[in-house]
């Protein structure tokens, strides 16, 4: 297929344009604050699709975009491409996560507690139309407690591997530069395990939500419960010129694993940039699903990683409502030759049908 | 974490890691106004870096111990040397602040120096207080949190 060249329009296009940003107003720095401060969730979303984390940068993206997360991802996207990478850090391991929220649906005494942390689970949804009636929301101060809880929590996985519970996986150190890397090389399939999750972790909220979803809901083989759920900051530690390992400061992100006793009890695992429970929640039952025999395409990788990837989709999606003119003029012209040849196809079709009926007949005696 | 400290690190009570911890996680305002101070003493200086970059995060599955990248960080870092001597000073900040990574820069070429070494303890001291007091309220809200669940 070919597209033809078009030209004109150039000034229609720049008014369009200017038509999107004059409704969206003036974009200034106490905009991008506002937004950064009130929306830390939607910087979180828009950061974990974007795989980037600069809060800043995603509220910047969300006041050029009106919001628009697909746009704002692109835009965060497109400027990591502008950046050199200056280094790899040293991975991330659960034991050095400052832990905010660890709860787990499965087992209800684990080690180390269940903390609720900072959420809405077990509240009314309620909208406070107070507040636009001029009487301002104020919340109510927690409660400290008399002791801190500790930093970092104990790893509920690593309790169920002593116990014998769960399979307990030996993999073999990889260098740091060796890590698979889905930016730097194309994503095939079947997908190793890094490959898998980096996906996931870059994955759209919204697709991930359901395919994940169409997985617990009985398309699949996979039951899921949350074994752990993690909100927490990461170090981002890395190497000074003299080789000392430091943290260059925190980020925060979200891990789910998900526990399925459909064939003895197997763990699904995701992670992402960003507090996104319902994102990391179905990306592990996606992981899980994975694993298991494919009657759905839920449980296919390939189907989940290449139609969750969000810049990809958006893009391909939005594209069709890009001039087409080539494809569109040649099925114009099929059906105007179809019209023109109508009579001589009408005294044809009959002379066609006695042919086929001779044959048929011929067949059955 | 490692701490390779040369020698001459003169910042005794927190090792290098543990500085370099503090620095990049202190208040940016006051990192930067704190290495004014002390800039003068270092005499003249040779940026071999300031810059904008992306650090990427590798992060290890808990189900199967699989290392992977979580995404790309933004960072700030910068590094300098002192002209003249074979001192250096490095900076790194989650983050686009240049003028914070290059404060956190200077501190370091002074330890390295020996030059400030009682002020940059005081102002060590201060940071890693007001930085674990922080962390303390948050976790005392946290703990608040602690659930314990009962069946019936």
């Amino acid at each position: 297929m070919a597209y033809v060249a078009t030209r004109g329009g150039e000034r229609a296009i720049e008014q369009s344009e200017r038509l999107y940003r004059e409704d969206l107003g003036r974009i200034d720095k106490t905009r991008v604050d506002a937004i950064a401060k009130s929306m830390p969730y939607l910087l979180d979303r828009v950061m974990g699709e974007a795989s980037l984390y600069a809060p800043e940068l995603a509220a910047l993206a969300l006041a050029q975009s009106g919001g628009d997360l697909y746009e704002a991802v692109l835009l965060l996207r497109a400027y990591r491409t502008t950046q050199p990478r200056l280094a790899i850090a040293e991975p991330v391991r659960q034991k050095d996560l400052f832990t905010v929220r660890r709860i787990s649906a499965a087992f209800k005494d684990i080690p180390g507690g269940q903390i609720l942390g900072p959420t809405l689970d077990y509240s009314h949804r309620l909208l406070n139309i107070d507040v636009l009636n001029g009487a301002d929301f104020v919340p109510e101060p927690v409660e400290q407690a008399a002791e801190p809880a500790p930093a970092t929590q104990p790893s509920l996985a690593d309790w169920q591997k002593a116990q014998g519970l769960i399979a307990d996986f030996q993999s073999e150190p990889v260098p740091l530069e060796e890590i698979p890397d889905v930016t730097r090389e194309p994503l095939l399939f079947p997908a190793s395990r890094a490959h898998k999750l980096q996906s996931l972790a870059r994955a759209d909220t919204g697709g991930t939500l359901a395919l994940g979803y169409s997985t617990m809901r009985g398309y699949g083989n996979v039951h899921p419960t949350v074994n752990e759920l993690r909100l927490a900051e990461a170090p981002v530690r890395i190497r000074h010129p003299r080789g000392t390992i430091f943290s260059a400061g925190r980020v925060r992100i979200s891990q789910a694993e998900i526990i399925s006793k459909a064939k003895g009890l197997q763990l699904g695992f995701s992670a992402t940039f960003g507090w996104n429970e319902v994102k990391v929640i179905a990306a592990a039952s996606l992981d899980l699903a994975s694993t298991q025999e494919k009657p759905h395409p839920a449980s296919n990788e390939e189907f989940v990683l290449y139609h969750t990837e969000p810049v990809e989709a958006s893009g391909f999606c939005i594209h069709f409502k890009l001039p087409h003119y080539v494809t569109f003029q040649s099925s114009l012209d099929a059906i105007r030759k179809v019209k023109t040849d109508k009579p001589a196809n009408k005294a044809a079709v009959p002379q066609a049908d006695a042919a086929r009926q001779a044959e048929l007949e011929k067949a059955m005696s | 974490m490692n701490d390779i400290s040369p020698p001459d690190a003169a910042a005794s009570r927190f090792g290098h890691a543990q500085t370099l911890d503090i620095l990049a996680a202190s208040e940016p305002g006051a990192a930067k106004a704190f290495a004014e101070t002390l800039i003068d003493e270092l005499g003249a200086i040779e940026v071999l870096a300031s810059r904008t970059g992306i650090v990427m995060l590798p992060y290890v599955d808990t189900v199967q111990n699989t290392a992977f990248h979580l995404g790309e960080v933004l960072v700030s870092e910068a590094h300098i040397r002192l002209t003249g001597r074979n001192i250096e000073g490095y900076g790194a900040v989650v983050g686009r602040d240049l003028e914070h990574s290059m404060a956190m820069a200077i501190v370091d070429a002074c330890i390295t120096a020996g030059i400030g070494i009682k002020a940059i303890e005081a102002f060590l001291a201060s940071e890693h207080h007001r930085q674990r007091k922080i962390d303390e309220t948050r976790l005392r809200k946290v703990e608040s949190t602690r659930v314990r669940m009962e069946t019936f």
